[in-house]
């Protein structure tokens, strides 16, 4: 095919339509992201990180962190719900990409997520608000784990509805990692802390870990891996 | 050939009664109860708490538990556990949503309210196995050999009652809210609240709203005298459970069954009047008999005789006579002159003024031959308590021991912590800063002890020798050593040590 001089070089026919089908999918994709389960965490993460300057009195900045976890908590377990997607089976078929279209589905909700973050965290009194970086990426993990969990219900089970599942463990960790983990990876530790720089080099690692297990559960895997026995002989 | 032609009898009438049959209910239940306790929330749950629990319990109350206390110790474990009923059983009563399968289970015979009654009985099965759990801590408890007192069948219920409690929430949050995100979404939002509020800790009657009502003292008190309505607290979680669910079978359609309308107006009668009992307060009896127990204690004690040696002890603490008498012939058999003999009284005290509240130390007894001893056994509380005993036995009464400030501190320390299995151990958890070098001071019942830089230097070197050799150089000195005023260097003349080198002014 002739490449024409007007187009830029890698430009090709092939990613024009793909960028067409994108464009044509984010109105149906914004339709079918569960923005009710999202708004919901949203909001009691708000209502979570106001309590300390609700209940007026000083705010100790043990309060001030345990808010913004609690916030992240609730607006990771809504994520957990974000690559629902009841007609999965049936669009399965788009000339689109799996991790695109997951891709989508994130990038129509990171900036409202983002500007809901800074809200909540300047919702916490000054005197108490602990470091803005430190404190991000521990809600980033936890938003991370959340879709690398539903990304990997949705790779590995084929599960149309992910999120219940996903919230319901993402829950369970949340609840016994403080009281479980070893005291020496300092996770869950208050600022002012001497090994609070320690434990935050811990949720970078963390972090990573999660996003590159988010970014391999979203490719389409080449080939459905199943069990043995549920195979038919015919091998269909 | 003949053919023999058989009809079969043509099935008779079934005239089944309106409403749920009680077998299609309990087949539900059972069913339910298999699926609701074989949820990977559920087994997590289980799994840590029993793990911790067995973790806990192994050295809990240093293997001289109170049984008044281990009740209350079972009491937050069981949390866990309801936070995973409550999701799990939110997500299976919206199972039949998720799947849509609400009108297939619409044709059966059992009505939506049967349904629901089947959830809340697997609700009741978890609570259940809670219980074996909690029943299985506490006897591990009362097992101990060192075990005294007696527990509170309503403190134990606490346990169980609370994840009926939450069950009982979860089935009715799912009525109420069908949306799948609800449940994990409000167990957060209790979570932060229940650990933010107790931050706040609200005193008076709202604290008892909370399943489990921890207290902020470590202090041990006569079973009679801890005061915490803790019977009321009972029937008002049962009251409040069986709130929740009597609530969730009326809005899946019982409403209309009289049964259902009796038994919510019953639970509601239930909770209100268990909030009414829970909020009193101490009750006056109890206030006077913690008056009474603090200070004439004399009045309550039953005594026995060991040896040389009087106990005497609130009677439910009688069977830890045997490990306080093993504590003092310890300390005598060092003890040089006529204290390997002479009469000694160990009476054991407590204050209980500030009920729970507070942790308080007491007034040193002023009579001679007297040792105090507390409520609590096991850990640091032996040598703190052989301490006493040297202090005694060295000073004459408690009072003149609390005021010591020459060299009879050493010989003190050496009488209480030479006959301890390791000796150095002992002196670091006596000392308040856990050292064993320099000067610090010595945890008590009663008046701590000062110990200088020079004296620990010395005791050091003393506990270094031979234990015989030392004793011997101990019982040779006897007098000069428990002379009052005698100083640090000449206790190390004495003693044939070197002149300790440290600071030696007591503060």
């Amino acid at each position: 095919m002739p490449v024409t001089g007007i187009r830029a070089a890698g430009d090709t026919p092939v990613r024009e339509a793909r960028r067409g089908a994108l464009l044509t999918l984010v109105r149906p994709v914004a339709r079918t992201v569960p923005w009710r389960a999202l708004v919901a965490g949203g909001a009691l993460g708000l209502l979570a990180a106001a309590v300390p300057r609700l209940s007026g009195g000083e705010v100790t900045p043990w309060a001030g962190v345990n808010a913004l976890r609690a916030a992240a908590l609730c607006c990771a377990l809504g994520a957990a719900f974000l690559l629902d997607d009841p007609a999965r089976q049936t669009t399965a078929a788009v000339p689109v990409r799996r991790v695109l279209r997951h891709a989508l589905r994130c990038a129509l909700v990171l900036p409202p997520a983002a500007a809901w973050w800074t809200a909540a965290v300047l919702l916490v009194p000054e005197e108490a608000r602990p470091p803005a970086g430190d404190v991000t990426v521990e809600a980033a993990t936890a938003l991370a784990l959340a879709l690398a969990g539903a990304a990997f219900a949705v790779r590995r089970l084929g599960a149309d509805r992910p999120g219940q599942g996903v919230a319901a463990s993402l829950l369970v960790t949340g609840v016994l990692a403080p009281l479980l983990t070893p005291a020496d990876w300092a996770l869950f530790t208050v600022p002012g802390d001497p090994r609070w720089a320690d434990g935050h080099g811990h949720w970078r690692l963390l972090l990573c870990a999660a996003l590159l297990a988010a970014a391999v559960c979203c490719t389409e895997p080449a080939r459905r891996r199943t069990l043995r026995t549920l195979r038919s002989p015919s091998r269909t | 050939m003949t053919t023999a032609t058989t009809t079969a009898p043509a099935p008779a009438p079934v005239t089944s009664p309106p409403g749920a049959s009680w077998a299609a209910v309990s087949a539900l239940a059972r069913f339910e109860t298999r699926k609701l306790l074989t949820r990977v929330p559920v087994l997590v749950a289980f799994t840590v708490y029993v793990a911790w629990t067995v973790w806990r319990t192994r050295v809990s109350f240093d293997g001289f538990p109170a049984l008044q206390d281990a009740d209350r110790a079972t009491q937050d474990g069981p949390l866990l556990v309801g936070l995973a009923v409550l999701l799990s059983v939110n997500q299976a009563v919206l199972r039949s949503r998720r799947h849509d399968t609400e009108r297939h289970l619409a044709v059966l015979v059992l009505p939506r309210w049967g349904r629901t009654v089947a959830h809340l009985l697997s609700v009741g099965a978890a609570a259940l196995v809670t219980a074996v759990c909690v029943g299985g801590q506490f006897a591990w408890e009362a097992l101990k050999p060192g075990a005294v007192g007696h527990g509170s069948p309503a403190e134990l219920l606490v346990g169980p009652l609370s994840v009926l409690l939450l069950g009982g929430f979860g089935v009715l949050l799912a009525l109420l809210v069908t949306a799948p995100f609800a449940a994990p979404l409000l167990i957060v939002l209790l979570l932060f609240l229940a650990t933010f509020l107790t931050g706040f800790a609200p005193d008076g009657w709202t604290r008892w709203l909370m399943p489990s009502v921890g207290e902020y003292s470590v202090v041990t008190l006569p079973s009679d005298l801890i005061g915490r309505p803790a019977a009321w607290h009972a029937l008002y979680l049962g009251g409040f459970a069986l709130t929740l669910m009597a609530a969730a079978v009326l809005l899946s359609g019982g409403a209309r069954l009289r049964t259902a309308r009796a038994a919510a107006a019953g639970a509601v009668a239930l909770t209100l009047v268990g909030a009414v009992g829970q909020s009193r307060g101490v009750p006056e009896t109890v206030t006077e008999a913690r008056v009474q127990a603090s200070v004439t204690p004399e009045k309550l004690h039953t005594c026995v005789e060991r040896d040389a040696t009087t106990y005497c002890a609130f009677p439910e603490w009688e069977p830890r006579t045997g490990a306080w008498a093993a504590a003092v012939d310890d300390v005598r058999a060092l003890a040089g002159g006529d204290a390997r003999n002479r009469p000694l009284v160990v009476r054991q005290r407590v204050e209980a003024r500030y009920g729970l509240e507070a942790d308080a130390t007491l007034a040193p007894l002023t009579r001679p031959g007297e040792v105090t001893v507390g409520t609590a056994w096991g850990g640091n509380r032996v040598p703190e308590f052989a301490v006493a005993v040297a202090g005694v036995l060295v000073t004459g009464s408690e009072a003149t021991a609390g005021e010591l400030c020459d060299g009879r501190t050493v010989t003190v320390m050496w009488l209480a912590l030479a006959g301890r299995p390791d000796p150095v151990a002992d002196l670091r958890r006596v000392r308040i800063d856990d050292s064993d070098t320099g000067s610090a001071i010595v945890v008590s019942r009663t008046e701590p002890l000062q110990m200088t830089s020079a004296q620990t230097e010395l005791l050091r070197e003393l506990l270094e020798l031979p234990r015989d050799r030392a004793a011997a150089k101990v019982k040779a000195g006897w007098a000069e050593l428990t002379a009052p005023k005698v100083t640090t260097d000449r206790v190390a003349q004495v003693l044939g040590l070197e002149k300790p080198e440290g600071e030696n002014e007591c503060r």
